[in-house]
């Protein structure tokens, strides 16, 4: 076949020039831009097309890049990927808390190199892994902004070359070495090597708050200088006189524990110990006790000397407050009835009573049974005298060189003018505080400390038993451990680590054994010796007696001072999530105040908390009117608090406040210092103050209070769905009682077992797979704020500072609400923590247009933030009260930056900076401005432990599972887990506890997947 | 067959000797003339207030809702009371144009126009609350249920604020249209009498083409009716919705059966005041007495006085049944957060009490009735009452709820939360302001309606014509004109 070829028009059969070039360009078109030269961009071939295009490119572009500053993130991958560190999962180091005096063995969590979380390290046998709400917070300080960031000379820059030269050339001759309580065997062996090389060198040991009393006590009585150990859990019959052993007293994490032990109740076998309290102004213990009876601060003595001859079958005298009287009779009774299983402690700091204490211990025969001499603590070693000789020497200009670590006595010392002009003769200052505190601000050089968390170490808070630090993170600052300075100016040639190291490898056998150490974070003894006594020297007791006897009596209004639990004696004060942290008793934040009575109240400030309208304008107006306190010619104005519980002619200030702004935005504006009241008598400071005036100033000051009204009785019936309390008596009598009442509330629905299905006209579907349940043990709870810490830590809760808190705008996922009830001079407490009731018929989530929250298939009650649109319906609808609405940018995840200038607190703003938000936790969403948020049952965790039981193949079990809250709380009094699973503790605690068991507002039919346990109390009347 | 005689016993719904150019020129004289001094002086500071909402918003927006003292306990205050009150006004036109409609009450034809604007206004400001009291408003539009690409999420049918979503939009729609169309032919008329090629094209293009034709007429007869047959349900459900907001929920206080009659029977207190407030107005402003006449204001204060009774047997039930369930949450909402004197809110329920209940018992006298004075005075009062109604009934709720810990510290206001109300307030007379400018504010039309039946003159020359002879009477009124 021949190649015929068709044409298709005349151009093709021709091959013209213009059929070609048609054929060319056919699907060609010229860039729309590229046209002849000289022509203008219109002119180009597409322009009309296109035009449209390149305007709204470029008008997004302009828009994009003009209006939106987009922060630079920075993300820096790893170049060579460490071998032990896996982004996304956590590690944890065993390492120890050690703030002045108080040791507690820890885990940090380090996620991608960064410490986030501080739990309780379980293989210590002191602490069991329980935590208090400071050590729950300490991650945040290794984060602060205002951490010292390199040493200074006189304040300037410096290097440490620079000033180790500068120091060696400065000590001459003796040199002081002032420290708090430290418990770190090294660390005394350093400060030692020191003393050595300069002869004539001494250490001094200064506590802010220093039990000098007791210490001096046991020396006369015991012939021993330290604090035994005590064994709460073995006591029946607890008797404290003045002491917050549950708070802030001594080790209050072990104390709790052991009490805990004694509190628990057997629904089957009802027995609790009991604890009598004697105070002035309310604590956290005194709140927990069965009985409590108040005096004035000028009457412990009196009250002591009663008790020891009372316990000794004498005639109690000089007590005229009659209830009192009987009480202390009461007490003797049975302190001696529990002989062998009692104990007494009190928090004076007066040697005479702590003699007395001692020698009551002695006739109850606690040595050997609540009190243990075999194994003593170190966590208190300070003697006020010694202190107090050494401002005397620095005055006398007779002190060349002083080296400070921990102690800061020109704030803490009540004399602080005296300490600073002490200071000023000191030739050569030498600082090693972590922050410019009020002293280091007086010291030549600086050269800051490590935060525990970077340095290496050791402890032994209890005779036999050691915790070790090691870094978790590399030195954020140009920091070093002040170990290393006094040995490189003692002329060592190893440093801290070389000396630690040698140290312990030679204690537990080289190098493994040291590895071992540091992975445990603990040594234990290996066989723990029976509890032991001491022999009891009574040759002081006489002394004592006839010194008591003759103490002074008080004026019209006695003073106390007193600890807060997250302030301590200003260690917290820094600490924003410390210092939001609500004060368990007053449930104020950010500030200190003046504690009164309600009595006192009606006739200092007119206010009577049982005339309604008063109560209720007290209640609801945060401006509370302002007292002035007078002692010794120094006076303090502070707004005044309410307080039932309060002994009627006493007032209290805490201590730990009014601190140097150079510590950080969180200092600013809270409190105000009353160290200043405290004063010295003999070898102790004394936080009493017997004769003090107070009147109205007639202003008034916001204080930041978490609960405004703390009774749930009202004229219109007692509220007992929301709290329920008893006594032992009570429970004994009538064990079903609590549950009968359930019972009687739900009969219009079908009583209890068929509530559920009969309290509402829906089908009730089952419930199967995991279903998670809490259960708290309102017996157990303390109320001490350690789960409040270590939610907020785990759950990034916003800190809203203090003009947030006072419009209600408070963030914490977790609150301990406080009840009191019966008699408001001295009323019973209840702490109930309170957080998301994830109820299977949950009234927020119906009402939430969009479907923000609902429940998830294992009972949660979940909240999605970028589905929130921020209505607020279901906090209204929430009869807990439980959710938490962003009312400003708090975290700074808003998507404009800084816009909270001035409309938020510095405080917040300080909380948002680049290095405080590396203790962010990763896998917990930071919420934005417009959001509800609330507790989720720390979903992450969940999430992650069904992870591991999946990724090994196996059922999920309870100790896969730990909520933070729980983790946190040193006394066990919340328990987690699948409530559908037979074999977990909460199904077990539930099944074990039936009687006392009860839902909050159970009658509403929310279905609360929380169970509380309610309160008994050691009474044997029937009436709490 | 439409009556065309009324007794002599009924006033006259029109007064004077008016025929119909006269009552065309009355009403649409004011559009065509130039403001005057005092329309200048209210609109210039209706939108100073207008502004100044816009800044509160903006601070809202911008910089969370913690520009207002809201807190964890009282998630709602102002804005939502502020919702209530708005949607509660928007009742009165409706039912003045819908029910009164179909009940053939010839007195509404005075008013409708006015008070169906007022509605769609006041429905304007309710409608911010809800979108500028989100947290993230930005999102709104997630809860407009349509297919969306944001996975199988979907709105939440059992929310009663989804509800509010549906009920509300619905209720401005239909509002909207049975204003508008109601406008068509006094519009037409506006477009004829039209002096500028402007104002001609305007108006032309809002009439819609209206000729006047019967088939118009006709066809405009009919909308009316079936937008008043639907416009009838939605009076009641919307208040009854919004009271859901409250009735749903397990707060004591809101947790309540009785709140949506009595949540209608409130609107319809509050929008007749407020009408009566604007009528009072009106009426002397653009010299409309002949229009809205003493019987009209009397009419409408009887409706007030009949509502607030309503209301305040709803609050006396409420305190019954919290006494009687014997249930000590509610017991204490009703006894001591709000019936209580000396409680932190009692002032604001007695506030209530005495705005709502006490004051119009005033209007069982027919001289108070007919006094304007006393009218307007009282309309003020009614409305503040009715604020403190919702102020009330979330506040005093809220503060104090289940679980004592968490009761308030005491709630009053920001700058910002009053600043929003007041710019609703703005909008609402900028809305209004230019309505009576740019509209005719009596319905023109259905004023010539009943002109021939109901007006002054006309009524006198029948009853003339009756007393003189019977049977011109009986010509006249079956002579079709």
């Amino acid at each position: 076949m021949d190649q015929k070829k068709h044409w298709q028009s005349f151009g093709e059969l021709n091959q013209s020039e213009a059929y070609n070039k048609d054929v060319k360009d056919e699907f060609k078109e010229e860039l729309p831009f590229v046209a002849e030269e000289g022509s203008s961009f219109l002119e180009a071939k597409a322009p009309r097309r296109d035009f449209l295009k390149y305007l709204g490119f470029s008008t997004a572009a302009a828009a994009v890049a003009a209006s939106c500053e987009i922060p630079v993130k920075k993300a820096i991958p790893f170049a060579n990927k460490p071998e032990d560190v896996v982004p996304g999962i956590s590690k944890y180091y065993a390492t120890t808390y050690v703030q002045d005096g108080d040791t507690v063995s820890v885990l940090a969590k380090v996620r991608d190199g960064r410490p986030i979380k501080i739990e309780g390290n379980d293989l210590s046998p002191l602490t069991k892994g329980g935590t208090s709400a400071r050590v729950q917070a300490s991650v945040l300080d290794l984060y602060d902004t205002a951490r010292l960031r390199f040493p200074t000379i006189d304040g300037s820059e410096a290097t440490f070359e620079a000033i180790d030269k500068a120091v060696a050339a400065a000590i001459s001759g003796p040199v002081v070495i002032l420290t708090s309580t430290i418990t770190s065997p090294t660390t005394k062996e350093a400060i030692n090597q020191l003393i050595a090389k300069f002869p004539g060198s001494r250490h001094v040991t200064y506590d802010a708050v220093s039990y000098t009393g007791l210490l001096l006590a046991n020396e006369a009585t015991y012939g021993k200088k330290a604090i035994p150990s005590y064994h709460f859990e073995n006591a029946k019959t607890i008797v404290s006189l003045g002491a917050d052993f549950l708070g802030t007293w001594l080790t209050p994490i072990e104390f709790a524990k052991q009490y805990a032990t004694g509190k628990k109740l057997d629904e089957k076998n009802p027995e609790m110990s009991k604890h009598i309290h004697f105070e002035s102004v309310a604590s956290l213990t005194g709140s927990n006790a069965d009985e409590k009876y108040l005096h004035r601060p000028s009457e412990t003595a009196a009250v002591v000397l009663a008790l020891y001859h009372a316990v000794n079958g004498q005639e109690i005298s000089g007590i005229a407050d009659a209830r009192l009287k009987s009480g202390i009779e009461k007490t003797a009774k049975t302190l001696l009835a529990s002989k062998g299983a009692a104990l007494v402690v009190s928090g004076s700091n007066d040697v005479n009573v702590q003699i007395l204490v001692n020698a009551i211990n002695e006739a109850v025969g606690a040595g050997g049974k609540t009190i243990d001499w075999s194994a003593t603590v170190n966590y208190r070693q300070g003697i006020d005298a010694d202190f107090a000789k050494l401002v005397e020497d620095l005055n006398a200009g007779s002190v060349n060189t002083l080296l400070i670590h921990g102690a800061n006595p020109v704030y803490t010392w009540f004399d602080a003018d005296k300490v600073k002009a002490g200071l000023k003769k000191v030739k050569t200052t030498v600082s090693f505080s972590s922050k410019l505190d009020e002293t280091a601000e007086l010291c030549k050089f600086v050269i800051p400390d490590h935060h525990y968390l970077e340095s290496w170490g050791d402890a032994e808070p209890k005779a036999g038993y050691f915790s070790f630090q090691q870094p978790t993170i590399y030195p954020l600052f140009k920091t070093r451990q002040w170990q290393d300075s006094l040995l490189k100016w003692s002329g060592s040639s190893s440093d801290y680590l070389a000396s630690l190291k040698s140290y312990w490898a030679a204690k537990v056998g080289g190098e493994t054994g040291w590895d071992k150490a540091l992975q445990d974070g603990v040594i234990n003894p290996s066989s723990v010796a029976g509890l032991t006594g001491a022999s009891f020297n009574s040759s002081s007791v006489a002394g004592a007696v006839t010194a008591l006897g003759s103490a002074k009596k008080g004026g019209k209004i006695e003073l106390v001072l007193y600890e807060k639990i997250g302030i301590g004696a200003g260690q917290g004060a820094s600490n924003p999530w410390l210092q939001e942290l609500p004060d368990p008793v007053t449930r104020a934040t950010w500030d200190n105040y003046v504690i009164v009575s309600p009595a006192l109240a009606r006739t200092l400030l007119d206010i009577d908390l049982n005339n309604n309208g008063q109560a209720d304008s007290y209640e609801v107006n945060p401006p509370k009117k302002v007292v002035k306190v007078t002692v010794n010619g120094k006076s303090l104005e502070l707004p005044a608090l309410i307080i039932p519980g309060t002994q009627p002619d006493t007032i209290a200030i805490a201590i730990g406040y009014g601190r140097s702004e150079k510590l950080g935005k969180a200092v600013v504006g809270t409190g105000k210092n009353a160290f200043p009241f405290a004063s010295i008598s003999g070898s102790s400071v004394n936080f009493t103050q017997a004769d003090v005036t107070i009147v109205s100033t007639g202003d008034t000051y916001p204080v930041a209070l978490t609960q405004t009204h703390s009774r749930y009785d009202t004229k219109q019936g007692v509220r007992t769905e929301v709290m329920k309390e008893l006594t032992l008596a009570e429970y004994k009598k009538e064990p079903t009682g609590i549950r009968d009442d359930r019972e009687k509330e739900l009969k219009p629905w079908g009583g209890l077992e068929k509530f559920e299905g009969q309290g509402t006209i829906y089908p009730v579907y089952d419930r199967p797979g995991i279903k998670w349940g809490m259960s708290v043990d309102l017996n157990t709870c303390t109320g001490c704020g350690a789960c409040v810490v270590a939610c907020n830590a785990e759950n990034n809760v916003s800190v809203v500072g203090k003009p947030e808190v006072l419009r209600g705008h408070e963030m914490h996922w977790l609150r301990i609400d406080r009840y009191f009830s019966g008699d408001m001079d001295n009323p019973n407490v209840v702490f109930q923590p309170m957080m998301c009731q994830h109820c299977d018929n949950a009234p927020c989530e119906n009402v939430c247009p969009v479907a923000a929250t609902n429940h998830s298939s294992e009972g949660l009650n979940q909240m999605t933030y970028n589905r929130c649109i921020g209505t607020r319906y279901c906090a209204n609808n929430c009869p807990y009260k439980v959710r938490r609405f962003n009312w400003a940018d708090y975290s700074g995840a808003d998507s404009f930056p800084d816009n909270q200038k001035g409309i938020v607190n510095d405080v917040v703003l300080d909380m948002n900076d680049d290095l405080t938000r590396m203790v962010l936790n990763p896998d917990v969403t930071v919420r934005s401005r417009g959001v509800i948020e609330k507790c989720s049952f720390c979903v992450q965790r969940l999430q992650e432990s069904k992870l591991k039981a999946k990724r090994d193949s196996r059922p999920m079990v309870d100790s896969d599972i730990k909520v933070a809250c729980q983790q946190a709380c040193p006394t066990n009094a919340i328990n987690f887990g699948n409530a559908n699973d037979k074999n977990s503790s909460i199904t077990q605690t539930r099944k074990e506890n039936p009687n006392r068991q009860f839902y909050v507002l159970e009658q509403l039919h929310v279905l609360p997947n929380v169970t509380y346990m309610a309160k008994v109390r050691n009474l044997e009347e029937e009436k709490a | 067959m439409h009556l065309k005689y009324e007794s002599q016993l009924r006033e006259p719904l029109v007064s004077g000797n008016k025929t119909y150019h006269q009552v065309t020129e009355d009403i649409i004289r004011p559009i065509e003339a130039k403001p005057s001094r005092l329309w200048y002086i209210g609109f210039y500071i209706a939108v100073a207030l207008l502004c100044f909402g816009i800044y509160s918003i903006y601070r809202d927006v911008t910089y969370g809702i913690g520009q207002w003292n809201l807190n964890k306990t009282i998630g709602w205050g102002w804005d939502i009371t502020n919702f209530v009150w708005w949607v509660g006004i928007g009742h009165a036109g409706t039912l003045i144009s819908a029910i009164l409609l179909l009940f053939r009450q010839g007195w509404r034809t005075g008013v409708n126009r006015a008070a169906e604007a007022m509605t769609i206004f006041a429905v304007m400001c309710a409608g911010q609350f809800p979108i500028w009291h989100m947290g993230r408003v930005w999102m709104a539009f997630f809860v407009l249920p349509y297919p969306n690409t944001r996975g199988p999420l979907w709105v939440n049918f059992n929310s009663p604020l989804l509800w509010d979503v549906f009920a509300i939009s619905t209720y401005f729609t239909v509002s909207l249209l049975f204003w508008y169309s109601g406008l068509l032919p006094d519009l037409a008329t506006v477009r004829d009498r039209a002096f500028t090629k402007l104002r001609k094209r305007l108006y032309g293009i809002a009439s819609f083409g209206w000729s006047g034709s019967t088939k118009h007429w006709q066809r405009h007869e009919s909308l009316s009716l079936v937008l008043a047959g639907l416009s009838t349900p939605l009076v009641l459900s919307v208040h009854t919705i919004v009271s859901f907001d409250f009735a749903t929920s397990v707060v004591p206080g809101w947790h309540t059966t009785i709140f949506p009659p009595y949540f209608v029977a409130g609107a319809i207190f509050s929008g007749f005041a407020m009408v009566q407030t604007l009528m009072v107005i009106i009426r002397k402003v653009f010299e409309m007495e002949d229009y809205i006449t003493m019987g009209h204001i009397e009419a409408m204060n009887k409706v007030i006085v009949l509502t607030g009774s309503i209301v305040g047997i709803a609050y006396l039930t409420e305190l019954f049944m919290g006494w009687y369930s014997q249930n000590k949450y509610e017991g204490y909402t009703f006894w001591y957060s709000r019936a209580y004197l000396f409680s932190p809110y009692g002032w604001s329920y007695w506030g209530m009490m005495a705005c709502n209940v006490l004051s119009p018992q005033i209007f069982w006298f027919r001289k108070m009735r007919r006094n304007l004075f006393v009218t307007f005075f009282m309309s003020i009062i009614v409305n503040i009452g009715m604020w403190f109604e919702r102020f009330v009934i979330i506040v005093t709720s809220l503060y104090r709820d289940y679980l004592p810990s968490s009761w308030s510290v005491y709630y009053s206001p920001s700058i910002w939360e009053i600043g929003f109300y007041a710019g609703t307030f703005g909008l609402f007379f900028t809305c209004f302001f230019l309505f009576a400018k740019y509209f005719p504010v009596i319905a023109v039309a259905e004023i010539k309606y009943v002109l021939k039946t109901s007006g002054e003159s006309f009524k006198d020359n029948m009853g003339h014509i009756e007393a003189e002879n019977l049977e011109t009477f009986v010509h006249e009124q079956s002579h079709a004109h």
